[in-house]
């Protein structure tokens, strides 16, 4: 604790004097006495009083000619709460000023136990401050660009990937059995002991066999059909079938096979373009080039912005405010264990969890750091979201709602200046990456995609390796993971590795992601739009680098 | 009103409401206040009143009666009733603050 000081401070009336008192000064934490004088709120009354005294209506006198005593006496009460609201408002903004305080969440006023009207009121304010970050060096930051370029073999695999979705089933020889995979059409008529049941006939069904679509053991049965064949299917319902009165029932299905139809893949040509809407082939790889471009444009990116992301946190560190690390965490934690619940043995998962909750926590902070960063720099340097961005930002939200919605949500946040805060934050963020992309120097190097994905893979560890700043402010555990991951994820196919990266959901990176909508919420209501962005910024290099492996 | 000694109860049959309006507070200017008495109150007894109730020495009390509208209801004439206001000049220096009541 820093030693104590006293000062006053005089705010516009130099007669308002408020008298502050320095309490505590340890780390980023600062709490303050601060007592306003009976005096000043009182002239807060009076101001409030003239304000509201032309619209005050009374019986026995003309609107607005209400004498002021008048007005006290009647609304007095309201009026010197209001004032008094107002005067811990200024008194705490004065403070701020008067300090250089830049508070990183909402300061926490408390008015001392007692207060009565007419008595001095003394506040305590708690608030944590934000670090002094000076303004950080953005220059001789390096990067590499990896470019991939999408050929037409890239282009070639995506399509015949579409097309395998594409399944289409062709008529088979008559002969031919039905076997795993086939497709039959077939006429069947159900009874339960003999008695026909509700929905238990039907005609020119398609089954697939394999697809488990139908009742447990009625596809498996029809295996070696033949057109025109004849069979009876018997089958036990499954005790969880949702139809009350056949829950476990023996039944016996008559079936007629009508066709047998096996798959068959769809061929790359003009006809499949056509099948598609486009007018030719020649389009849909177009359309397709298109996609992959932007793919790994998008892969290229996440690359770029998790490198420029190291290095900042590389080369600086300072405190962070334990109230925003805390609210960032309790995000990541909640989103965990909203997981966990849907894990096959919560239980487990849980304990994992637990063991890993410094890990987690270290990523609040580093999450925390960068958003401050980023803002910093972005303030530093006049990075700004034009209005018109902002619109079109709006609108591009404003998508996902009805129609009939979508006028409301705008308005909403056009109104609500935090809704827009959320809005903007992601977009601030991307603009002062952006920012920063344009004063690196850039050296290109061309890879292939295998080569990106895993940069962006061993980036995971890399990243967190060096530097003070980040070594311990980095999740060990999902480093590790990747690490060991590594191998066989080059080795793989780039889907496997998504799945590797997927598959112990445990692990932090994928969390992120998903914790990343709501991270944005939290620090954004802390009234700074400024951190929000930040908050998100790390997972939200990590989403798309997901979205695209799982694409492919 | 702390008052030691008990106040008479007739006078408060006397002095009914202040009148609260913008010409009753112009009023206040020349220390007068404006109250509602009862009709049948007299000059002395509500100088009486006033004195009691509010503890302040009066120097005049003036008096009107406010006749009651004739109105009518599913056409039948009726009227209001009549009122009685006081202005109440107080002696220099004492007030009564109208809007806290007795």
């Amino acid at each position: 604790m820093a030693g104590v000081h006293r000062y006053e401070i005089l705010s516009k009336d130099k007669t308002k004097a408020m008298k502050t008192v320095e309490t505590l000064n340890e780390g980023l934490k600062r709490e303050y006495r601060v007592t306003i004088t009976a005096k000043d709120i009182d002239a807060r009354v009076d101001d409030e009083v003239k304000s509201i005294a032309p619209t005050v209506r009374m019986p026995g006198f003309r609107p607005g000619k209400v004498p002021p005593n008048l007005i006290r006496k009647m609304h007095g009460a309201a009026l010197s709460a209001d004032a008094l609201n107002k005067a811990i408002d200024q008194s705490v903004r004065d403070l701020m000023t008067k300090e250089k305080l830049r508070p990183a969440l909402q300061p926490a006023v408390t008015l001392a136990d007692g207060y009565e009207t007419g008595k001095d009121a003394e506040l305590t304010v708690a608030l944590e401050v934000l670090p002094d970050i000076e303004t950080p060096s953005i220059d001789g930051l390096k990067l590499e660009r990896l470019t991939v370029p999408a050929d037409d073999k890239a282009v070639m695999a995506k399509i015949e990937e579409f097309a395998a979705q594409m399944k289409r089933f062709e008529e088979a020889p008559k002969t031919k059995k039905a076997a795993t995979g086939d497709q039959v059409i077939i006429d069947f008529a159900g009874s339960v002991d003999g008695v026909a049941f509700d929905g238990g006939t039907g005609e020119d069904m398609a089954v697939e066999i394999g697809s488990g679509q139908l009742i447990p053991g009625f596809e498996d049965q029809l295996v070696g059909a033949k057109v025109g064949d004849e069979k009876t299917v018997k089958v036990t319902f499954p005790d969880e079938y949702p139809v009350e009165n056949l829950k476990g029932a023996k039944a016996e299905f008559a079936v007629t096979v009508k066709e047998v139809k096996v798959p068959a893949a769809s061929k790359i040509d003009d006809e499949f373009a056509k099948s598609l809407g486009l007018e030719s082939l020649d389009k849909l790889k177009e359309l397709m080039k298109d996609q992959v471009e932007q793919e790994l444009n998008g892969l290229t990116r996440t690359y770029m912005k998790r490198k420029l992301l190291d290095q900042l946190a590389a080369s600086h560190d300072f405190d962070v405010p334990p109230t925003m690390v805390e609210a960032e965490f309790g995000q990541i934690w909640q989103q965990l264990e909203q997981e966990v619940e849907r894990e096959d043995d919560p239980a487990a998962a849980k304990a994992e969890l637990e063991a890993d909750r410094d890990d987690y926590h270290a990523i609040a902070v580093r999450r925390v750091r960068l958003g401050l960063l980023l803002s910093e720099i972005g303030q530093a340097h006049g990075v700004q979201v034009s209005s018109q961005e902002m619109q079109r930002l709006i609108m591009q939200a404003a998508q996902q709602y009805r129609p009939e919605d979508r006028g409301r949500f705008m308005e909403y946040v056009q109104q609500d200046a935090l809704a827009a805060a959320q809005l903007r934050a992601p977009l601030y963020e991307d603009k002062v990456v952006d920012f920063l992309f344009e004063k690196a120097e850039i050296s290109d190097r061309e890879v292939t995609r295998e080569e990106l994905e895993a940069a962006i893979e061993a980036d995971d560890d890399s990243g967190h390796v060096h530097g003070p700043g980040c070594g311990h402010d980095h999740d060990h555990k999902p480093a590790k993971k990747a690490a060991a991951k590594k191998p066989a994820a080059k080795k793989a196919e780039v889907k496997e590795e998504a799945k590797a990266e997927e598959a112990p959901a445990k692990k932090a990176p994928a969390k992120k992601a998903a914790a990343k909508a709501e991270t944005e919420e939290k620090p954004a209501a802390a009234k700074k739009a400024a951190p929000a962005k930040a908050a998100a910024e790390k997972p939200a290099a990590k989403a798309p680098a997901k979205k695209a492996a799982a694409k492919k | 009103m702390a008052k030691a000694k008990t106040v008479d109860a007739r006078h408060y049959d006397v002095i009914l409401a202040p009148v609260i309006t913008e010409k009753s507070t112009l009023l206040s200017e020349n220390n007068a206040v404006v109250f509602k008495v009862a009709n049948d109150a007299t000059k002395p007894a509500i100088k009486a009143a006033v004195e009691a109730l509010f503890d302040v020495k009066v120097i005049g009390v003036n008096t009107l009666v406010t006749k009651g509208k004739t109105k009518r209801w599913k056409g039948k004439p009726y009227t209001r009733s009549d009122v009685k206001k006081a202005i109440v000049r107080l002696a220099e220096g004492q007030s009564i603050d109208v809007t806290t009541g007795v």
